[in-house]
Parts: structure tokens; sequence; C-alpha cells
């Protein structure tokens, strides 16, 4: 994999995340709804609520940074590829330079990557103020990347598909808001209706909820595995094909 | 060398149907500055869209220096400069950053170096660890000249590259231009100025609703349709054109009219255009 492909991309994202980094209110924003379902529901409800023999708290942070990696790691690739694209016109010169589909997909990737990492970063450290036995598995930082990986390549198609930025917020408000209430963030979603239990098993953040809160890799844990590998492989190469594809 | 073969391009919405480029066929010899002159809506910008990979043709095929546009773009992209209609600057970058992100992806060796050589040449070297957003629009179209010409392309596209520029600052993007020329580059120039197509143009094509009207030489195109005009404002203020070969010609008209402000001139390219299309540019 050539350096030149990806990397200027990546550097090209970079340099932008570090100057909105240096605006406090950018680590503010990124961390203020995640926090305050942790004082909400956390704080608030968790006081009283025993969840698979455990307390409420223990449950919900891992949930919180599922839920935190997809929102910031789609939000910024579809959101900034749509403008650039769009309005911007920058996206033109990748287009225009000697580097293929591919590369500009896993640039843009590993930028939405980075930037689902940092958010979760910051609630895995409020976590840890709030839940002290709470602690990072193999599992859960694997998980934690597959998902980022997963949200991010699905930002870039929502990017490329979408005719204006407007629309960019409507495929989150159907898609990416559903998600992040239905798929076990906030309440373990096996006492569900059996009918609402099948539709909320086609989201992919329902797996990377399960996965994330396993100890060691069962049987289920490994299926939700499968299902996020293809789920992200599938959403990868769409997007590829979808820059490939690009015609203006 | 650019050889363009049959191009059709057609833009269809849920209102209409656009043929923004209709059956072009035509060559540009390499080293040669080649300008496109036609009216808003003709399709220059869409000819530059498809040379550039932006856009793909509906038929038709380009060969660039051997290569085919539908088959080896990537090997056209490595030969090719883009100074785009639309600044396509990274605004929140500071200029260096501009170049440098470009000058990664086009693989540019001894990066630095070329950077501050094309920073110095657009006269932005001081500006380097600016923002662009800071710049003003002759600022940004210098460095959108100065980010094309970074990789050293072979071919350079420049997409009314001048557009909104003071006097001043134009003539200094000529300077460039001419200086890319003598390099051995091939420029492919769109523009609305016809005293930019005169200054800069080895050839012309007239486009006119997606149609190549004529390619000639700025001087044979002039030639071909009257060397001479005659402006007659008449008693109402209407302007009347007439074109002669001859400057006899020419004088023997204006001697013969009377109660009106006669001028007579030599013919430019808005006049062949307006001879040809019977638009105005």
């Amino acid at each position: 994999m050539s350096k030149s492909g990806w990397y200027p991309i990546f550097l090209r994202e970079m340099l932008h995340f570090r100057r909105k980094l240096l605006r406090l209110g950018y680590i503010f924003s990124a961390m203020v709804i995640p926090i305050i379902y942790l004082l909400a529901f956390g704080f608030g409800l968790g006081r009283d609520v025993k969840i698979e023999g455990g307390d409420y708290l223990s449950f919900l942070i891992p949930g919180l940074v599922a839920m935190s990696s997809m929102n910031n790691s789609y939000t910024w690739v579809s959101s900034n590829l749509n403008l650039n694209r769009i309005y911007f016109k920058t996206f033109q010169i990748y287009i225009q330079a000697p580097i293929k589909a591919s590369s500009i997909m896993i640039g843009e990737v590993l930028a939405g990557m980075a930037k689902g990492l940092f958010a979760s970063i910051l609630i895995i450290v409020v976590g840890y103020l709030a839940e002290p036995t709470f602690h990072l598995s193999a599992i859960f930082v694997a998980t934690l990347l597959i998902n980022c990986f997963m949200f991010a390549s699905l930002g870039i198609i929502a990017g490329m598909i979408t005719k204006s930025h407007e629309d960019t917020a409507t495929y989150s408000n159907f898609f990416i808001m559903p998600m992040a209430f239905f798929s076990g963030t906030f309440f373990p979603i096996d006492k569900l209706p059996v009918f609402i239990k099948s539709v909320i098993y086609l989201f992919p953040l329902t797996h990377t909820n399960i996965l994330i809160r396993k100890t060691e890799l069962d049987y289920e844990g490994l299926l939700s595995l499968l299902i996020l590998i293809i789920y992200g492989l599938a959403f990868f190469f769409y997007g590829s094909g979808l820059i490939k594809r690009y015609n203006e | 060398m650019i050889e363009i073969e049959g191009l059709k391009k057609t833009y269809i919405n849920a209102q209409n149907k656009t043929v923004a480029i209709d059956n072009l066929s035509l060559k540009i010899e390499r080293g040669m500055v080649f300008g496109l002159l036609g009216p808003n809506g003709a399709g220059k910008t869409t000819i530059i869209k498809i040379l550039t990979t932006l856009t793909k043709p509906d038929t038709g095929s380009c060969l660039m220096e051997g290569f085919d546009i539908n088959i080896n773009p990537i090997e056209i992209k490595k030969r090719i400069g883009v100074v785009p209609q639309e600044n396509n600057l990274d605004r929140e970058l500071t200029a260096w950053e501009n170049l440098l992100i470009y000058g990664m992806l086009h693989d540019v060796e001894g990066l630095d170096k070329k950077i501050e050589a094309s920073l110095t040449m657009v006269g932005l070297w001081d500006r380097k660890n600016s923002l662009v957003t800071h710049f003003s629009g002759g600022m940004q179209r210098r460095l959108l000249l100065a980010r094309a010409l970074l990789p050293q392309p072979s071919i350079l596209f420049l997409d009314e590259p001048t557009i909104g520029l003071d006097p001043q600052i134009r003539r200094q993007m000529w300077d460039v231009i001419r200086k890319t020329k003598i390099q051995g580059r091939t420029v492919i120039i769109t523009t609305h100025y016809i005293e930019e197509a005169e200054a800069l143009c080895d050839k012309i094509g007239v486009l006119s609703k997606g149609k190549l009207i004529a390619v000639d030489t700025p001087d044979n195109l002039k030639t071909m349709v009257g060397s001479y005009v005659v402006d007659v404002i008449d008693e109402e203020g209407h302007l009347n054109q007439h074109i002669f070969k001859s400057r006899e010609g020419a004088h023997d008209m204006a001697s013969r009219l009377n109660n009106c402000s006669v001028t007579i001139r030599k013919s430019n390219l808005e006049d062949v255009f307006i001879k040809i299309t019977g638009e105005r540019i």
C-alpha cells in the first residue's frame, strides 16, 4: 500500500482536526451528549437498577463508548465529505490526483476512525472517573476499532450519495439515531419482543454492543464479530466503488 | 498532443436534457497555448472537467500523450495540472499546507524546495503560513496556479484563471502562464476575456452551444471574418458593426456615412465570435 496514496488524505484531515481541537468548544461538543446520558441514566437511574448481575453504570459505559465512536466516526466523515464534495469542491483534488479510489477510501476512513477513537477516549476517561472498576479488555479495544472502521466507512457512503448537507442530517435521523437508542446502548435487548428484536439484530451497533461487553469470546461474541466484519467490509468496498464511479 | 474524437456529454435532470458537448473533435499540439472561447453555457468547463477526469463523457475518446482517458486515467492524472473555475483551495489550511497535501497526492519529489519555488513564483512565499481564508481573491487565484504547477505537469488546464482579478494581477498571471509555455507545457485555457485570449493563445477554438464552430490562430480567425471593423453609432445610440477584409473597404463605407459616430479599428476575437455565432461572449 503506497503511502503517497492514503497518507496525504489522512494528513489533511488531521491538520483540520488539530485546528478544531485547539478550539475549546470542539472537545466539549464531542463529550457533552454522552456525559449527559451518563449523568441522566447512569447516576440518575443507575443507583437502583441492576443489569446482568452488575450495576447499571458498568453496563452503560461500554454502550456510550460504542455510541460515541459510531456518532463521531460517521458524522465527521459523512458531513466533511459532503461539504468537501458539494460546497468546497476540495474533493476534486483527490479525484484528479494519480491515486486509486481505495487510497481515498483508506485515508478518509482512517481519519474518521481517529476522530471516533478520540471521542471514545474522552468517554473512557470519564467512565474511569465515574466507575473505577471499569476496565478495558482486548475484546473491548478490538470492537471499538472495528466499530470506528465500520461507521467511518458508512459515513463515506452517506457523504458520497447525499445531494445536500441537509440530506446527511436526514440520514443521521433515520439510521444513526434509532441505532443509538435501540441497539443495546441503554438497555439489554434480549427482553424485547421477538419481532422488534429481529429488526434490531440487523443494526450493526447491536453487535458492537454485544461484543464490547464480552469478557471472553463465546459463540454469541464470535457471531457478532463476524457480522461486524462483514458489515465493515461491505461498507468499505461499497464506499470505494462510489468513489471510483465519481462523476460530476 | 491531445486528441479528442467524437466527444459528447448530455446532462439530464427532471426538468430538461442539456447537451453540454455535441460531437466535439479536436487536436491540440504539444507546447501550444490553446484557448476555448465561448459564452456561459457553451461547454468550456464541461470539456475541462472531462479532460481532467472529473466528468465522464457519454461517448467519444480523449487521448492525452498517448493515454486514453477512459482506460488510463491515472497516467493522465500524473501529467496534468488544473486551475479550476471554482476555487477549491482548502481555506482552513495555510498556503504551505495546501501545497504540501497536493504535492504528496502527486508524489512530488523534493517537495519542500518545490513548494518554496512555487510560492515564490506567484509572490506568496511571505504568506506561506497564513490561512487561505485570509487571502484576497487574487492571492487565492495565484495560489491555485502555484498548486497546479507544483507537480510540473506537462499539460496545464486553466478554467477562467483570471476571472475577477484586477488588471495588474491578471498580467502577473499571464507572465506565469507564458513562462509555463516557454518551459514546453501544453496549456488549455478557457476565458471570457478577449484580451486574455489574444495575449496568450497560439490557437483558439470557438465554442457555441456545445459545438466547436471554428479552430485557428487568432490572426487567421480575424483574417477569415475580416481584419477591419467599422463601428457606427447612430443618432439613437445604437451600435452597428460592419466587418471588412481590407482597410480601403472600411474607409470607403465610413466616408459615405453622415450624422453618426464612426470608428474604424482592427477586428478582435469578439468580432470573430459575433460574426461566427451571432452571439456575444
